[in-house]
């Protein structure tokens, strides 16, 4: 297990690094200068754009650039392009809120979508089955920013019981935490809709699988009630697929965060990546297309380890 | 024996064998579902294709005596802020998205095709290399890498379709490599390279066509996927370049209307769902009907 991990940990190592020169290289090749993105460089005379082009760094060659930049991130010194504020502080303040959706999305889409799958599997390809199994298509063919738009009319226009948008009550300057939930109703609705079909899915074909198993046949034959069957006996093994699924499933979480977060007005991470791109704050975007890449692996690497300490038949090598 | 009979039939050219296929679209037609979405994707299509033709209005015609009208007779999906025909808008619109879809759909199916196939003909190192490049590109969040690239280079068309199927290739190349590593074992493929057919000539005559369904279905699930993403950029105001517009954008240009004009969003991302939703039915239904083994593993087994 040990020796596991070290070596997942190693491999780490040269996919952070390609993360970090694709992105460096990316925002670097494009045309114009990140110089441009401060000032209106037609105004400078060619002596004061060499002057503040040197005072950013920027007259360096870009092999030179990019180690600085990474010594930067190391040292937790690298500021943003656009603001001048240290990168990670300004990450750390939009944490919270990501974190909040994510695992709020999470929870819910797992407490919604492994009964709808159980339910499923009761009677493959009966009523319930088949309405379930065209909801799940619907779900994952939902634009989720259309989505987002349209509970947004609906709870915030038409029935005024949610906001529409924001982080939390602007109008007053204290607040408590309790006072933001309902900022985040919405956009945690939207993000699980994405994650909750594959979820029952996964959780549909997984049971059907512990069904036909002979241990639930002698649980069946014992005459234990048919919920103490399907969750105590067969859920409990089915489960273990789903947990891998919401691992997998991570990456594409965080990266519809960009465009919830933006529909939603939540001041997160998706919303500062696409701020930063848009503004061509390469010392942000890389810091956190490196950092979500670190989020990511490293939930994969819990979801596997996770398993094997779910089930010790398997083996970590 | 019978399983020797089976490869014999293999070693038979394509048309020889395109009898077998019968059965897959018996199956396919057979399928409701698949075939609603069969008959709304050609719809669809089809609209883009005639949307010069269908659409009742200019799309970029403003009209200042009709702004933000709300669906009427005149206007079955009401007006935007500058007075045009939302319908027409999201004909012309569907042309852009239904187009972009398309080609970002076939550079991921021909790069997943290509890693796929030269990972599971080749294996070993080869192999190894390959998938943890796919690997790496699986667990990265790749739409804010996208977003960056289409950010600092501007809108262009081009870039935008490139750079969605770049991203977007990892599950082909899986499903892929996983048919070619079990064909190359096969006899019919051992006997071609016995014949002293080329590695391009097996892969491609003997290899390729029996993959020919799995391509098929991922590429219509990537469709869906890729449309989602391109919608998505669009929506941030990152994707298709101005003066054409997707539905992305133009559900992205009703926002500020949404609470007063609804239907400015509305019915623009309305299609984009309908669109999605038909390629993801059309592409479980070709699974089912390519695949009818897969479908009997989720039948019920009775105890």
């Amino acid at each position: 297990m040990r020796r596991y991990l070290i070596r997942r940990v190693a491999q780490l190592v040269p996919v952070l690094l390609g993360i970090a020169i694709v992105t460096f290289v990316i925002i670097r090749l494009a045309p114009g200068d990140p110089a441009s993105m401060l000032v209106d460089t037609t105004l400078l005379s060619p002596e004061e754009l060499q002057r503040f082009r040197a005072g950013l760094g920027l007259d360096a060659p870009l092999p030179v650039q990019f180690v600085t930049l990474l010594k930067q991130l190391a040292t937790g010194e690298i500021l943003s392009l656009r603001t001048g504020q240290p990168v990670l502080a300004m990450i750390a303040d939009r944490v919270p809120i990501t974190a909040a959706l994510l695992g709020g999305a999470i929870v819910l889409s797992l407490l919604a979508g492994v009964p709808m799958g159980v339910m499923s599997a009761r009677r493959p390809y009966g009523h319930l089955d088949n309405w379930l199994s065209i909801a799940a298509l619907g779900g994952i063919s939902l634009p989720g920013f259309w989505f987002g738009l349209i509970l947004m009319w609906v709870f915030a226009g038409i029935l005024h019981v949610l906001p529409a948008s924001g982080a939390g009550p602007t109008m007053s300057l204290q607040y408590t935490a309790l006072d933001m939930v309902p900022y985040f109703v919405l956009p945690t609705v939207v993000l699980a809709s994405g994650l909750l079909p594959p979820i029952m899915r996964y959780t549909r074909s997984s049971m059907l699988d512990a069904l036909a198993q002979d241990y639930v046949r002698t649980a069946r034959s014992k005459g234990l009630s048919e919920l103490l069957v399907l969750y105590r006996h067969a859920l409990r093994n089915a489960l273990l697929p789903v947990v891998t699924v919401v691992g997998l499933l991570v990456p594409l979480l965080i990266g519809s965060t960009a465009v919830i977060e933006t529909v939603f007005a939540m001041p997160g991470i998706g919303r500062l990546v696409v701020e930063a791109a848009l503004n061509r704050d390469y010392p942000t975007i890389m810091t956190l297309n490196l950092m979500t890449a670190v989020v990511v692996l490293v939930s994969t690497l819990v979801v596997d380890a996770l398993y094997a300490v779910l089930d010790p038949r398997i083996e970590l090598e | 024996m019978a399983g020797r009979a089976l490869d014999v039939a293999q070693v038979l050219p394509a048309d020889v064998r395109a009898g077998e296929r019968r059965g897959e679209w018996r199956r396919f037609a057979a399928n409701q579902r698949a075939l609603a979405g069969a008959v709304v994707l050609a719809a669809l299509a089809m609209s883009a294709v005639l949307a010069p033709v269908l659409a009742p209005y200019d799309p970029s015609e403003q009209r200042s005596g009709a702004v933000a009208k709300p669906p009427s007779a005149a206007h079955p999906m009401g007006t935007d802020n500058f007075g045009r025909d939302v319908l027409s808008r999201a004909l012309w619109g569907g042309r852009v998205t239904q187009a972009v879809g398309l080609l970002s759909m076939a550079v991921s199916v021909i790069v997943g095709v290509v890693v796929g196939g030269l990972a599971g003909f080749y294996g070993r190192g080869i192999d190894a290399v390959l998938m943890r490049l796919t690997e790496t590109v699986v667990t990265f969040p790749t739409f804010f890498l996208l977003l960056t690239l289409v950010a600092v280079f501007g809108a262009r068309l081009w870039l935008l379709i490139l750079a969605i199927g770049l991203t977007s290739w990892p599950i082909t190349a899986r499903v892929v490599r996983a048919e070619f590593l079990t064909l190359r074992e096969r006899e019919f493929v051992q006997a071609s390279r016995a014949l002293g057919a080329g590695a391009l000539r097996t892969m491609a005559r003997h290899i390729l066509p029996n993959v020919v369904p799995v391509i098929v279905v991922a590429a219509t699930l990537r469709v869906a996927y890729v449309i989602l993403v391109e919608a998505g950029l669009s929506y941030l105001g990152v994707g298709v370049p101005p003066p054409a517009a997707s539905w992305g954008s133009m559900v992205a240009d009703g926002r500020e209307y949404l609470f007063r004009a609804w239907w400015i969003s509305f019915f623009p991302g309305l299609f984009i769902f309908l669109t999605v939703m038909t390629y993801n039915l059309v592409g479980d239904g070709l699974r089912d009907a390519f695949d009818p083994q897969r479908a009997v593993v989720d039948k019920p087994r009775r105890v």
